[in-house]
């Protein structure tokens, strides 16, 4: 007997399929009307215009915005792996109590709501009697990443073979040639998930920011909440956002095809036959974002 | 490892230290304000004047278990298909159905809201179709509880699902099967064998969902009335718009406190099983 009737079958695959496009209508309906004239978004539509687009690119600010928000994301990503990767080899080596402890402290990020951790940092920055600063908001999302970054790149490094760890080190390499020469390069879909990962954390991140941020260097989710509830504004927004939108889906598809090239690639010859995803229980079928928290 | 949990110690653990040293009075943002320790905010909300901000507390409390419940819920087939019936396709499909998760969520939230809007685009598209008068919205539609559940369960679905196919695809699936060779019918098999070994995944999902939202103030912003606000508004108006840092810190820990009970009550259903480096399993 199949597990599943084929009654059951069709109805969870009509359910399945609803439901995927449930997920997909807003984020058409934000791409129908970045080419739409009207300048409410309302139907019917009102014919086809780049409009939206020329106008939202000559929008100082909001490239600007856009601009800051990608050096915040680039950096915070860095950072967030750098510490991912040093988080990662020193839980490798910890045992029992001390590994449950040092992972408790390392995770953390992912329980505290962003907003407290916000008004937080708001209190240190005060208490520091320093401003509002981009750096404090690049050291925010640094911290709210980190989780991530440890939680894609431990699972691969434990993964990893001791033994050509320790083969290096015989061979004569130092402690540091053997992580910047073997461990490094093997983990390295791990690091491009993670940076990708929590680049994207940081990239929409609109708490940490807004309280963090100073008022004339606006980050572009915060550009985007101001313009969202000024109507005149509201096409560039909507421009802007399916550009945003098709980027992202874009980059999902080419870290999970990328990843998974490169996995295959590190798994070697062991692997399934060239030409073939690995089986159905496989490591390197299973998609990047398996491992990840909330957000 | 001492630089990492040096960075979480300094710019998360001291950062929450502050809320709770404002909380109760030993630190104030206001220059020339004698501080002292003192529960007079504390005392304030949890049954004094405060009672607006209790109010306001439970109705998160109850948007949120309901989003969890009915997100948890409807997220149970989807994960249940990509496992027992996308066989082959189902990692393909998984991605499918994570990927608006990956594109910003205030985005999404801002879509929502040119959708439900009162001259958006649901009510304009009846409208267009002569199914209601012109001008005439429907009422509920945004600025309403419904709006604010729909939104956070939009958002937050994939999510609910992904711990719970990671459940379905490590469960030993020689159960069921044995099972029905034992004559179990297929509705005995699901909830005698594979739901109760899947509630771990859905108790993680439960959470994935509840902890999030707990601390949410952008969707009751975009798409709430005032009616609608959340907890995560009454924190973010304290310290945006007013110098009462202190009775903000107060509401703010409120909110620590609550999400970190629930994650040690939770906990041991969220562990990625990092300690012993067997995958992602529950």
């Amino acid at each position: 007997m199949r597990p599943v009737s084929r009654l059951a079958t069709v109805g969870l695959g009509i359910y399945f399929w609803a439901f995927v496009t449930f997920l997909f209508i807003p984020l058409v309906v934000l791409v129908i009307f970045s080419v739409n004239k009207s300048t409410i978004p309302a139907l019917p539509l009102s014919g086809f215009t780049t409009h939206w687009f020329r106008q939202a690119f000559s929008n100082g600010e909001l490239t600007t915005a856009l601009v800051r928000s990608v050096v915040i994301a680039l950096v915070a990503a860095v950072l967030a792996t750098a510490f991912g990767i040093m988080a990662s080899l020193g839980l490798l080596a910890l045992r029992g109590r001390t590994l449950s402890l040092a992972l408790a402290v390392l995770l953390l990020p992912l329980v505290v709501p962003y907003i407290c951790l916000a008004v937080g940092l708001l209190i240190l920055v005060q208490e520091v009697s320093a401003q509002p600063t981009l750096v404090a908001v690049v050291l925010g999302h640094s911290v709210i990443a980190l989780p991530f970054a440890i939680l894609v790149i431990l699972p691969r490094l434990r993964s990893l073979d001791p033994a050509m760890n320790e083969a290096a080190l015989d061979l004569g390499a130092s402690g540091f040639a053997a992580l910047r020469y073997i461990t490094l390069p093997l983990l390295t879909p791990a690091l491009v998930s993670s940076a990708i990962i929590c680049f994207v954390t940081s990239f929409d991140e609109f708490a940490i920011a807004s309280f963090l941020a100073p008022s004339g260097q606006p980050t572009y989710p915060i550009f985007l909440y101001a313009s969202a509830r000024t109507p005149a504004l509201l096409p560039e927004v909507i421009a802007i956002g399916a550009i945003i939108i098709a980027g992202s889906l874009l980059l999902v598809v080419l870290a999970e095809g990328g990843r998974r090239w490169a996995e295959r690639r590190l798994v070697g010859a062991n692997a399934s036959p060239a030409g073939e995803l690995a089986g159905p229980d496989g490591e390197a079928a299973e998609p990047m974002f398996a491992t990840a928290g909330p957000s | 490892m001492l630089p990492p949990l040096l960075f979480v110690a300094v710019l998360l653990i001291l950062p929450v230290a502050f809320v709770g040293l404002y909380s109760v009075g030993l630190r104030t943002n206001i220059p020339g304000v004698p501080t002292a320790f003192s529960l007079m905010d504390w005392k304030d909300f949890l049954t004094g004047g405060g009672g607006a901000f209790r109010s306001r507390f439970v109705y998160s409390m109850e948007i949120t278990l309901f989003v969890s419940v009915i997100t948890t819920a409807a997220a149970y087939p989807l994960a249940y298909y990509l496992s027992f019936v996308a066989r082959r396709r189902r990692y393909a499909l998984l991605l499918v159905l994570l990927a608006p998760f990956f594109t910003s969520y205030l985005l999404r939230v801002i879509a929502w809201q040119i959708m439900l809007n009162n001259n958006g685009v649901i009510n304009s598209l009846l409208w267009t179709l002569h199914l209601r008068p012109h001008g005439d919205a429907i009422s509920w539609l945004i600025y309403s509880n419904f709006s604010i559940a729909l939104v956070l369960f939009y958002t937050w679905i994939p999510f609910v699902a992904l711990p719970i196919f990671v459940v379905l695809e490590n469960m030993d699936h020689r159960l069921p099967e044995a099972a029905a060779d034992l004559g179990a019918s297929r509705s005995a098999t699901f909830w005698r064998v594979t739901f109760p070994l899947s509630l771990p995944g859905v108790i993680a999902g439960f959470v994935f969902v509840l902890i999030p939202t707990t601390g949410e103030f952008i969707a009751p912003l975009l798409v709430g009335g005032p009616n609608n606000q959340l907890f995560g508004n009454s924190i973010q108006a304290f310290f945006s718009n007013s110098p009462a840092w202190n009775y903000g810190s107060v509401l703010a820990m409120t909110l620590i406190v609550v999400v970190v009970v629930l994650t040690l009550v939770f906990g041991r259903f969220l562990r990625t099983d990092l300690r012993t480096g067997t995958g992602a399993g529950q």
